[in-house]
């Protein structure tokens, strides 16, 4: 069965499909057979990334119903092993999808036959990208060290996490008990651990329950666009502080450096690694995709986070 | 915000009863960089109030745990409240560096291990490795290796015995400051060595710029 990885943020211009675009591109080459899926209806530009300018089928195509199943919208590559699904479509209403629409997407994408699948999403906390963060149960955020992608990285944290409580309690029927603890105290909307904690003060048992499964989320980050002045330590930093405040887990997977030079090949429409495979970028999401291998294939999974090992690590 | 205001002061600084006074104010800068007014790390995660509230625990957390005789005390209300048991106590075989010059608590041992994490530390940092790769050193980059290593320069004095005035000279390339030349070179090399640096080759580095 395929690990499907959706990859987001909360900000525009942090990266996503750069990265997207790249650890597909190391995956295929290590002879995985890897999809690339360009969830970000209103602003697709994945093939360009990896150097196909103009698609000819898209995701479009599939949820218009032009072609019944989902395999037919899928592209070659250039590269062996590396496919695409794309995302361009000059349709204006095709972003906003209803949360069926998704589902049954993600239910045709999880039956295709790939080693990996990922799931480029669009910025910003539309219900798209929460979405499918919240159905998958997994995903990598990717956030820059920069006040305005980290605003809205929280806010997207914040945002999958409320949404996913909600999908629970009215999938249980308890919808009034989540009005119940958002009336009790106003900070529950912004805050999970607030929400968590109220509900299990009206109702222990199913607090549990809603506990167990939002420690199911493997939830990862990726500082990308890290600079030489940068600190290193931001993206440990960022995760130490979101499970100390908003009481959740989330694993850091390292920083991607700054290369003045993706700018170049973006506009040469030449994917990165291929032409730069000793920067230091290159490096990076090499780890990053060993990291992704290793967790999939259970082999030296990262640990789990943990607040000793940030002590370790900033100490 | 009410969870951490509940934590004790150890638990809010993410630190055990025993530690030293040198764990003590590193895990307080450590807390600090999250919490500042321009940390990004929490940027637009707490309300101005919310923030000023977070900061102003941690500042009485330190107060209180880095002065003995505060912390004493504060350990006391702890056992009293049955969180801390008696052999816990901070007194009994804590591993003490002073901060204020106490030369019967600092013995070369507990120095000695310091400097030893210290060397871990400076070989696994990436910003460390890359300003000694540097020709020449200046202050701010020995004041920039502190930095990255957490350590006061209370601690350096602490360490070294090197009045505050010349450790600071060293840091703002005020070369004047120290009696000679020699003294200079003992004081860099002494100061690289408390924090872990090979101190020939820091003062090298250091003196290298200024040998005209």
């Amino acid at each position: 069965m395929a690990q499907i990885w959706p990859i987001g943020g909360g900000k525009g211009g942090t990266g996503k499909s750069f990265l997207t675009g790249n650890i597909g591109i190391l995956l295929a080459r290590q002879r995985f057979k890897t999809l690339l899926i360009d969830a970000d209806l209103g602003a697709a530009n994945l093939h360009t990334i990896i150097g196909l300018s103009h698609p000819d089928r898209s995701l479009s195509d599939f949820i218009n119903k032009k072609f019944s199943t989902l395999e037919e919208t899928v592209l070659q590559t250039p590269i062996p092993n590396l496919f695409l699904i794309s995302g361009a479509s000059n349709k204006l209403d095709i972003a906003n999808l209803a949360y069926e629409q998704k589902m049954k997407m993600l239910r045709a994408i999880s039956r295709l036959d790939y080693d990996y699948i990922l799931l480029d999403l669009s910025a910003g906390t539309s219900f798209n990208t929460i979405d499918f963060f919240t159905l998958s149960d997994s995903g990598i955020f990717v956030c820059c060290p920069e006040p305005t992608s980290i605003e809205n990285f929280y806010r997207l944290i914040r945002s999958v996490y409320i949404r996913k409580i909600r999908q629970i309690l009215k999938a249980h029927q308890f919808r009034k008990l989540a009005e119940e603890a958002e009336a009790g105290n106003p900070n529950t909307v912004i805050n999970p651990e607030y929400l968590l904690n109220a509900l299990k003060e009206i109702d222990l048992e199913k607090g549990h329950m809603i506990e167990r499964i939002l420690q199911a989320f493997q939830f990862k980050l990726v500082l990308n666009q890290i600079r030489k002045q940068d600190n290193s330590k931001i993206g440990i930093l960022i995760c130490k502080i979101i499970e100390k405040h908003l009481g959740l887990k989330i694993q850091f997977m390292g920083n991607v450096g700054f290369d003045e030079r993706v700018h170049d090949e973006l506009c040469k429409k030449e994917p990165f690694v291929e032409k730069y495979p000793f920067s230091q970028a290159t490096i990076d999401l090499k780890a990053l995709t060993k990291s992704i291998v290793g967790v999939t294939h259970g082999q030296g999974e990262l640990p789990a986070f943990t607040l000793s090992d940030v002590n370790t690590l900033t100490g | 915000m009410k969870r951490l205001m509940e934590q004790n002061f150890y638990e809010l600084l993410g630190i055990e009863f025993d530690v030293s006074s040198f764990e003590i104010s590193r895990a307080y800068k450590e807390n600090y960089q999250l919490y500042h007014e321009d940390s990004l790390v929490s940027y637009s995660l707490f309300s101005r109030e919310e923030r000023e509230k977070i900061l102003a625990r941690l500042d009485e957390a330190y107060a209180t745990l880095i002065d003995e005789k505060k912390r004493s005390g504060y350990d006391q209300s702890l056992i009293e409240c049955g969180i801390l048991k008696e052999g816990m106590k901070s007194q009994d075989g804590r591993k003490t560096i002073g901060l204020i010059s106490d030369s019967k608590v600092s013995t070369n041992n507990t120095i000695l291990a310091i400097r030893n994490e210290l060397k871990a530390m400076v070989s696994s940092n990436p910003v460390i490795q890359e300003i000694l790769t540097h020709d020449a050193l200046w202050g701010k980059d020995l004041k920039r290796i502190r930095d990255e290593l957490g350590v006061s320069l209370e601690i350096i004095r602490e360490m070294t015995k090197v009045r505050m005035t010349f450790l600071r000279a060293i840091e703002e390339d005020e070369y004047e400051k120290a009696p000679s030349r020699m003294f200079l070179k003992s004081y860099v090399k002494v100061y690289a060595q408390s924090i872990g640096l090979d101190g020939d080759f820091v003062a090298s580095r250091y003196l290298n710029k200024i040998s005209d």
